[in-house]
């Protein structure tokens, strides 16, 4: 089912890119049900899709228990996919019914790397993301 | 009468001056808003972003209007409330989630998930930012005291 690109640009996220730009990434994303319990990822898995959250809550547990949730539009799971180590560190379960935007890692970074504006655009906000969540992984707080 | 005092008797200078001077002012304000058409373009090619931002602006107005907190809960997170504080209260503060998630399944409590998640909501399960959990006895102290004052009404 193809991603209405109004969603897309909503998103903080994807919020600086063009409407061609904003076009390319609603290409590459397919919209997720979620269920109360499912996991999307598992800790140790390689990184194959990033997620962004539509709808629904998440828990997001690393090891030694730690764990953060996300509540709100546009949060976002699975950043592993497109920055070291490249496997999920966390194990991300559905506390609620949601929907989830799902994204290829693979067509991400090739997106990315073929084009430096977007990636410019978008890797600076994936690594304020990533560095404001990395306490949790590594348990230095 | 011919020539300059023609001129001159039909306030032909005058006219001529208001002339030039019509004429330099519509130059001077044509050359002012070429120089700003770079703006205007720019405000051109990013109206989506700018329209965006407008919008996101009046949904977060509305979201933090629709947040106000109510301290009531529905019946069956009061009754789960109880349930968790149990649990917590066993497995001691700061606790980890996904801890209490096993716990709670694992006593046969049902929709586990769901019910932490509404707990979350409802700030009664808070975060200590070091990815541990607490339960926050100011917000469970306020539901019932609004309890009280409800069923004094």
């Amino acid at each position: 089912m193809p991603v209405d690109i109004n969603i897309i640009d909503s998103l903080n996220l994807f919020e600086d890119l063009s409407h061609a730009e904003l076009k390319e990434i609603a290409s590459l994303m397919s919209r997720i049900r979620v269920t109360e319990g499912e996991a999307i990822t598992r800790r140790g898995d390689p990184a194959h899709s990033i997620f962004i959250l539509l709808s629904g809550n998440f828990m997001v547990f690393f090891k030694e228990g730690r764990s953060y949730t996300l509540h709100n539009k546009g949060d976002i799971i699975g950043l592993s996919t497109v920055a070291i180590p490249f496997y999920y560190t966390g194990t991300a379960v559905a506390l609620s019914d949601g929907v989830v935007l799902s994204m290829p890692g693979q067509e991400l970074l090739r997106l990315i790397e073929s084009n430096y504006v977007l990636s410019g655009k978008i890797m600076k906000k994936i690594s304020q993301i990533v560095s404001a969540r990395q306490p949790f992984v590594t348990g230095r707080c | 009468m011919y020539g300059l005092d023609a001129i001159s008797a039909h306030n032909g200078w005058q006219l001529a001056a208001l002339g030039i001077s019509i004429v330099f002012t519509g130059l001077i304000i044509l050359s002012l808003a070429i120089s700003q058409i770079h703006k205007v373009l720019e405000l051109w090619d990013r109206r989506y972003t700018y329209y965006q931002r407008i919008r996101k602006l009046v949904q977060r107005k509305h979201r933090s209007e629709a947040t106000v907190s109510d301290p009531v809960l529905p019946k069956n997170v009061k009754e789960s409330a109880r349930q968790f504080k149990l649990l917590i209260e066993q497995m001691g503060e700061p606790f980890p989630l996904p801890k209490l998630l096993d716990f709670s399944k694992k006593c046969g409590l049902l929709h586990s998930h769901s019910s932490i998640n509404d707990l979350l909501q409802a700030k009664l399960i808070i975060p200590d930012g070091k990815g541990y959990f607490f339960w926050n006895h100011e917000v469970e102290k306020n539901i019932k005291v609004s309890m009280k004052e409800r069923s004094k009404i």
